[in-house]
Parts: structure tokens; C-alpha cells; sequence
């Protein structure tokens, strides 16, 4: 059977999606892309555990390599190369403010505002929060089952937050993405769900548990997870905790062929930054969109197949009949 | 034909009888006989500009696309409507243009054949609503770009 073809030009782009994956950081193992299995999948619906944060924009890649000549011979000429160091960045702006672009944009630990308990004194990352409840057995990612007299503590529209207890561990803390570093012992029973990464928008409540609105990044409730109320989200500057994701970033072209990046470990290298774009240019003091800037350090992987170490993967699909 | 398609499934019940055929909606207007004045109520599209990019693999062309239309509202509301009317009109007209692509196809046979690439556009321009009378029409402007094939 014979085919047609066709000259494609260079790939013509409107905008940039973004996908994440948290990196396991206790045993280092990142989340692998793998183009020639994955790359014809749904952008709206990212094979597991990626999770797709929409489009982003100014996705700017920075290659920081260093490489110096090896001088030779007299007079000295470039006989060869050498990299001398191996550093690669990137920027965006999210569209969005959502627990994972805040995190993903922030330098540090980025936390739940757990609801408080009545009458808790005042703290700048959260009042003592409220006692939290017991997943019954028949929960899943999207129903959380509860004692009708616990269901009735939350309200459709509320967010949640569920992970187990904070008993003292000292490490990675938080399930299925490691929220926080505990260096020592803390004293807050309710910690890793201030750092977790397992919450959830309620739609509906009623006497047997809470409909979510989403799946829970971590699937069904953990044996021992407990859940809160949460009213916001809340970091800092300052602190020694870095988040660390694996990446991945797509332009797809006009003609159906598409350019991913794939970044196996990304870590944010700046502190929580806003920029704001004023949604009239006719009227720059006006109102304005206020985006989160996200600036990462792209830190190495050893591949596999030949032992190199990289930051980055950069895959092309051209499109269909198009010369090659 | 692509946003045809698209908005008879958008809005069924936007139709235009047209040399005695109820069709979507929407029409060429270099494609029928000239009028006298625009239908209310009807998406018409008139092409203006033409760019040719001939450096490239395959030979780009950018074509600018004006899609104008116009309406008096329902009689069931004596017109009072008409606003509402057109702000359902710009509504379809951006469901109408996403995705922003659609396979080209090549009418010179029947049926249509496809051909290797896609043709593409941009987000639409949209103008000013422009009052006449009773009568509210808007304009938008579309870029449209496809490449040259092997044989066109």
C-alpha cells in the first residue's frame, strides 16, 4: 500500500500544557514518560499519576550547561569539548491558583488552612484545627464514607483534607505526595494534613459521607487517614523544604504532531512570586489577572541505557505523513 | 463545512432555508447569489485578506476570515430580546471555532477526500455590536491558515 506525504514546516503552537508527578521522594524515584508508549495520549486526560495543571504560559527553558573547549597543539586550537557542568531551567506562569500550582510555585512546604477548633488561639499558619473525623469501611477516592453525626460537621462546597495521624516520624511526611521534611519530632497530631496533598472539593453531603467533586490524589482512604475541614492554604518564605516533581510539558502542534519535555526531577528554586497581567491593555492600572510564577531547577537522572546523566528528554511526534 | 457540522450540533434549530433546502445556519457568502442584505440570524462568512508564506517546507497561506451576523430578536418577545439573541450568536461562534482545527478536505471530488494536513486558526477577533434600528450585528475576524498539498 502506498502512502502520501507531505513537507511539514516547523510545528505552529498555540499554547503550552503542563503536567505533574509527584516524586517519590523517599526512595528518589521519579515519574518516567515514556514517548513512544504514552505521547498519543488525551491532554485532558493524562495517563496516571500525571495530573494535568491546564495551560500554563512564558514556559521559558533556560539550558545553564557549562562546556569549555580542550585547547590543543600550537597554536592552541579547539581540539574538543568537555561539559564541564550540567544545569538546565525552566519558568512558566499557571492560570490557575490550585493546592498544586501554589505548591509547585512556592520555595517551601506549602500547607492547609485546617478549620479551626472554636475558640483556638490565633496562629499565622492556622489555629489548632478542629478534631478530626473517621473514614468508614466503603470509602472510595470520590465517596468518603462517615458516621452520620461526622458527615453532618461538613457542607457541600467545603474542601477536605485527609491523611493519617502525625505520631512523631521524622522524614518525608504526607501520602501520596511527601507535603514536608521533619527534621525532629513535632508535637501537632494534625501536621501531615497541613502538608498533604490528598484534598478534595465536597459536592455533596448527606447522612452516609461526602461525595467529592474530584478523586483524592491518593485513591481510597489509607487505614489509620483521618479528615479535616480545610478553609484555604497557606507558605512561606523562608524554610528548608524544596518541593521536588517530575514534569512533563506539551505543545501540540497544528498538523496533530507534538513536542514533549519531560523533566524526571524538577525543584522549585524560587520563592512564591506573583506576576499580575492587566486583563485590558487599554487600561493597565485596571483589573488584572494575578498569576503564579513558577521558576525550577531541573536536577539529574541516570539513564539507563547508556549510563549518561540528563535532566532533560525533549520528544517530537511528527505529524501523520509528514517527511521525516 | 467543519463549523457546519459544528454548529448544527451546537444548535440544531439554527437553520436557513436556502434554495429550497434547510441547512445549519451558516454560509459562504461568495458561495450564493448575492443579497441585497445580510440574513438576520445567520452566520455568514466573507473572506478578505490573503498571506502567502512560500519559504517554508510546504507553502503556508494565512487568510483572513469575517464572520458577520446580525438580529432583530424573537417576535415572541417583541424583539426585546435581541440582545440576548446576540449574545447567543457570539456564544455558538466560539463553540463553533474549537477546537481551533479541523482536517483539510478537498471538495473538487465527491465525496470530499481527505488530504494530509489540517487547517488552523486563532482565537476570533471580536468587533463592536453596531445598532440599526431594531437590528444588532457584530463581526469577527478569524485567521485561517492551511499549507499547500502535493498537487494544489
Amino acid at each position: 500500500m502506498a502512502a502520501n506525504w507531505f513537507s511539514a514546516p516547523a510545528p505552529v503552537a498555540r499554547r503550552v500544557r503542563g503536567y505533574f508527578a509527584p516524586v517519590n521522594r523517599t526512595a528518589q524515584t521519579p515519574v518516567l514518560f515514556d514517548p513512544a508508549e504514552q505521547g498519543a495520549f488525551n491532554l485532558d486526560a493524562p495517563p496516571a499519576p500525571w495530573i494535568s495543571l491546564g495551560w500554563i504560559q512564558e514556559f521559558t527553558r533556560k539550558p545553564a550547561s557549562k562546556t569549555s573547549s580542550v585547547l590543543t597543539g600550537v597554536p592552541a586550537a579547539t581540539g574538543s569539548q568537555v561539559r564541564e557542568t550540567l544545569e538546565a531551567q525552566v519558568s512558566l506562569q499557571f492560570l490557575s491558583w490550585t493546592k498544586l500550582t501554589m505548591a509547585l510555585a512556592t520555595g517551601s512546604q506549602h500547607m492547609n488552612l485546617l478549620a479551626p477548633a472554636s475558640g483556638a488561639a490565633l496562629a499565622a499558619d492556622g489555629a489548632q484545627a478542629a478534631t478530626a473525623v473517621i473514614p468508614q469501611t466503603g470509602s472510595t477516592a470520590t465517596f468518603v464514607a462517615l458516621a452520620s453525626a461526622d458527615a453532618a460537621k461538613f457542607a457541600a462546597g467545603s474542601i477536605i483534607a485527609l491523611d493519617v495521624d502525625y505520631t512523631g516520624q521524622t522524614g518525608f511526611v504526607g501520602s501520596p505526595v511527601a507535603g514536608a521534611y521533619v527534621r525532629q519530632a513535632l508535637t501537632n497530631v494534625d501536621y501531615i494534613r497541613r502538608v498533604t496533598f490528598n484534598v478534595a472539593l465536597v459536592s455533596q453531603v448527606n447522612s452516609t459521607g461526602l461525595t467529592l467533586a474530584e478523586p483524592l490524589p491518593g485513591g481510597a482512604p489509607a487505614a489509620g487517614a483521618r479528615l479535616q475541614a480545610v478553609t484555604g492554604f497557606v507558605d512561606r518564605e523562608g524554610g528548608s523544604f524544596y518541593q521536588e516533581w517530575s514534569a512533563l510539558f506539551v505543545m501540540q502542534g497544528s498538523q496533530g504532531e507534538r513536542i514533549f519535555f519531560h523533566y524526571p526531577r524538577l525543584q522549585t528554586m524560587a520563592s512564591a512570586e506573583e506576576t499580575a497581567i492587566p486583563l485590558s491593555s487599554k487600561n493597565p492600572g485596571g483589573q488584572a489577572r494575578v498569576l503564579l510564577k513558577g521558576q525550577f531547577l531541573a536536577l539529574p537522572v541516570t539513564d539507563p541505557l547508556d549510563g549518561e546523566r540528563v535532566v532533560c528528554y525533549r520528544s517530537f511526534l511528527p505529524a501523520a505523513q509528514a517527511l521525516v | 463545512m467543519a463549523l457546519r457540522a459544528r454548529l448544527a450540533a451546537i444548535n440544531p434549530e439554527r437553520t436557513v432555508l436556502l434554495r429550497g433546502a434547510v441547512r445549519p445556519g451558516i454560509l459562504v457568502e461568495e458561495a450564493e447569489a448575492p443579497f441585497s442584505q445580510l440574513p438576520n440570524d445567520v452566520f455568514v462568512l466573507r473572506w478578505l485578506g490573503l498571506g502567502v508564506d512560500t519559504d517554508l517546507g510546504s507553502t503556508m497561506t494565512a487568510e483572513e476570515c469575517e464572520i458577520l451576523y446580525q438580529t432583530c430578536g424573537t417576535q415572541s418577545f417583541g424583539g426585546l430580546d435581541r440582545g440576548r439573541s446576540l449574545s447567543e450568536m457570539d456564544k455558538e461562534l466560539v463553540a463553533m471555532l474549537q477546537p481551533f482545527y479541523t482536517p483539510k478536505l478537498n471538495y473538487t471530488a465527491t465525496p470530499a477526500a481527505a488530504m494530509l494536513t489540517q487547517v488552523f486558526w486563532d482565537e476570533p477577533g471580536f468587533g463592536p455590536i453596531m445598532v440599526q434600528r431594531d437590528q444588532l450585528s457584530r463581526s469577527a475576524k478569524v485567521m485561517v491558515y492551511s499549507y499547500q498539498e502535493q498537487g494544489e
